[in-house]
């Protein structure tokens, strides 16, 4: 059992090291998405970065002249828009509709707005249809604080907050717009400041979780080993 | 239809094809994920999937014995204390996970553990021994994590899957992984 237990040690000591060395350390149940592209990279993202890629589709028109329902991602799957059936006005000729989402190098000043994301723009070849939406998907990196909210604007400007209709997955954010545009996730550049930058939303599970872990060992695991010794220590004074 | 299997396959190629075929879901379900669309259905469904290799298999074999089970409880609970510890000490806040991911993600967890220290680490012990099937579960473990994270994290996993294999030997046990993995899984 010696033998058991050093080996059971080492393999802590080991693991310790390994999840030391990154950051947040062992990260499964949700991997951790590829690292992020970015137009412009932040400094600790330059040497590594790759550029963001676009997305094209075309959605045909159906059967009941209406242009059907479609999701359109960029290649690298960083942003994606989503609409239903006839979100789009029917061309006369009821041609397909071509949508692009294209990453922008070039945009607006987002004034107190901080973005965390690149800037997609959206365009159509055939408008949205009134009353209608999309639903606008971008991914954000795992390696800075998480937007609150998704931000728009359209032709020269300026942005607006579009809103945040709840996590669709980790480390992607969505919101509806009811019109075309360029679409960013962000944060007010005012939010508060930690060690590590904004903080501006997350759990505080972790700490909280490993508190209790130690909780549970300490008053639970620790007497029953102890109970157990003593029923032992007794089943060999018996015997 | 097991035991025909166990016929025609030797112990150690039932034990290679057991880990590629554990190796393989896992790629199936991160490449699956790459569309954004339908990812928690796809998260449990890689999960139930990975389980399914448990089937027809004795509870006592994969370390799912009822023995004390409190222990084992317990010491899944020091496990993910230890798995976390990294992060609590450091830790500057995250995403929240949403309750449909909560749930995939323990189904993912849950099926880790049964594939890699559970199937495969039972396949590896028999037709190796206990250090080739810390080894080995622990390699099959990293590589079913080749494409899901950046190369910088596999060591971190890689440590990860030798701790959870030390502990399946040391205690016998696959309970305290299982406990340890979900609750890692669920808080960070």
């Amino acid at each position: 059992m010696r033998v058991r237990l050093a080996v059971l040690a080492a393999a802590v000591v080991a693991y310790a090291v390994a999840a030391w060395a990154v950051a947040p350390g062992f990260y499964d149940g949700i991997a951790p998405p590829q690292p992020y592209r970015w137009v412009s990279p932040p400094p600790q993202f330059r040497n590594s970065n790759q550029q963001p890629q676009s997305g094209h589709q075309t959605v045909k028109v159906g059967a009941t002249g209406k242009v059907d329902p479609a999701s359109v991602f960029t290649q690298d799957g960083q942003a994606a828009i989503a609409f239903t059936t006839g979100a789009f006005v029917t061309p006369p000729d009821r041609s397909p509709v071509s949508i692009d989402l294209r990453p922008q190098v070039v945009f607006p000043d987002p004034g107190p707005t901080h973005l965390s994301t690149n800037v997609y723009c959206v365009s159509s070849s055939s408008p949205l249809a009134a009353g209608q939406q999309i639903l606008v998907t971008l991914q954000y990196s795992d390696q800075l604080p998480a937007p609150a909210d998704v931000y728009g604007y359209q032709g020269s400007g300026p942005w607006q907050k579009i809103g945040n209709t709840g996590t669709a997955a980790p480390f992607y954010i969505s919101a509806r717009s009811d019109t075309l545009g360029c679409f960013a996730a962000g944060y007010p550049a005012n939010a508060a400041q930690t060690a590590q930058g904004p903080r501006v939303s997350g759990g505080q599970a972790v700490p909280i979780v490993v508190a209790l872990a130690i909780l549970v060992v300490v008053l639970a695991g620790i007497p029953l080993a102890v109970l157990r010794r003593r029923g032992a220590g007794d089943e060999d004074e018996e015997g | 239809m097991k035991g025909a299997l166990a016929l025609l396959a030797p112990v150690p190629v039932r034990a290679a094809g057991l880990t590629a075929v554990a190796v393989a879901l896992e790629w199936a379900r991160v490449l699956a994920l790459r569309t954004p669309q339908w990812q928690a259905l796809t998260l449990l469904a890689g999960g139930l999937a990975l389980c399914l290799l448990g089937v027809g298999r004795r509870p006592a074999e994969l370390g799912l014995g009822r023995s004390r089970l409190l222990e084992r409880l317990i010491g899944g609970v020091a496990l993910a204390g230890i798995l976390l510890l990294p992060a609590a000490v450091r830790w500057g806040g995250g995403p929240a996970l949403a309750p449909e991911f909560a749930v995939a993600a323990a189904a993912v967890s849950v099926g880790e553990e049964i594939a890699f220290r559970g199937v495969v680490f039972a396949a590896l012990e028999q037709a190796y021994g206990p250090a080739v099937a810390i080894a080995g579960s622990s390699a099959a473990w990293t590589a079913a994590h080749a494409l899901s994270h950046p190369l910088p994290f596999l060591p971190a996993v890689a440590a990860a899957g030798l701790l959870l294999g030390a502990w399946r030997w040391a205690m016998r046990d696959l309970v305290g992984p299982i406990v340890g993995h979900v609750i890692a899984d669920l808080a960070l």
